[in-house]
């Protein structure tokens, strides 16, 4: 299935729940189920939430641009912005157990998706995500 | 989102409606704190959210540590399977008193 599309959002939290909804929707036209579906939104969620408060320290004024591509094999999401670059040394999964709560994102991210990929250029800051198609049902 | 307060003996029920996410955590913090300075017991009943993201989670953490701080008793209950999927990809599922009724709530130690 060919598909693209692209959102720019203003780093606003409140418009986080229509994007969640349209990423809900959108996800489940490719056969994901429903919790895979909440799970994936959930992830995006978690993404433009880290850049809203590390990128942009809750300002609501910052820009998010978040481009969807169904691959072959897989859908890719790439998030940029351009406010502070992340500092490699604090993108850590929260450890397990822990009552400390920085990290939980990144964990929930990680555990989602089937590629992170943090890079920068002069555009900005980018995540690239990459969630494989689910199998076929035989 | 929003929040119905209703106090039953010692204990004081917070029942959540709608999202937590970014946006409406700072409201959760400031309802789930005031409780705990004001009631020894209290449960948050999470039967009726939509959805919960790290930011809400992270507050119910928050507050799991301000009531082992107060010596207060901190209870969530009627988890939805939607909250329970987060709650399992934060590993924090073991860390909360959960359980799955008010009365079990109203009695949890």
């Amino acid at each position: 299935m060919i598909f693209r599309a692209t959102f720019v959002i203003s780093s606003e939290p409140r418009l986080l729940a229509a994007l969640r909804g349209a990423m809900e929707q959108i996800t489940a036209v490719f056969g994901w189920n429903q919790t895979d579906c909440r799970a994936i939104a959930l992830a995006l969620q978690e993404a433009l939430t880290n850049k809203i408060r590390h990128a942009y320290h809750n300002r609501p004024d910052g820009i998010i641009t978040m481009e969807i591509q169904a691959r072959e094999n897989r859908m890719e999401f790439r998030l940029t912005d351009q406010g502070d670059p992340p500092d490699p040394e604090k993108i850590c999964a929260r450890a397990d157990g822990s009552l400390t709560p920085g990290g939980m994102g990144t964990h929930i991210i990680r555990d989602v998706m089937d590629g992170v990929l943090y890079s920068s250029s002069p555009e900005g800051n980018h995540l690239a995500l990459t969630r494989n198609f689910p199998e076929p049902r035989t | 989102m929003n929040t119905l307060v209703r106090n039953t003996g010692q204990t004081r029920i917070l029942d959540l409606d709608g999202d937590v996410d970014l946006a409406s955590s700072p409201e959760l913090r400031e309802t789930l704190f005031d409780a705990l300075r004001e009631a020894p017991r209290v449960a948050l009943n999470l039967g009726t959210i939509r959805y919960i993201d790290s930011s809400g989670i992270a507050v119910l953490l928050e507050a799991l540590r301000e009531a082992q701080r107060l010596d207060r008793t901190f209870v969530l209950f009627g988890m939805n399977p939607a909250v329970h999927e987060v709650f399992k990809l934060t590993h924090v599922t073991r860390i909360f008193q959960i359980v799955d009724t008010e009365e079990q709530a109203l009695t949890t130690p």
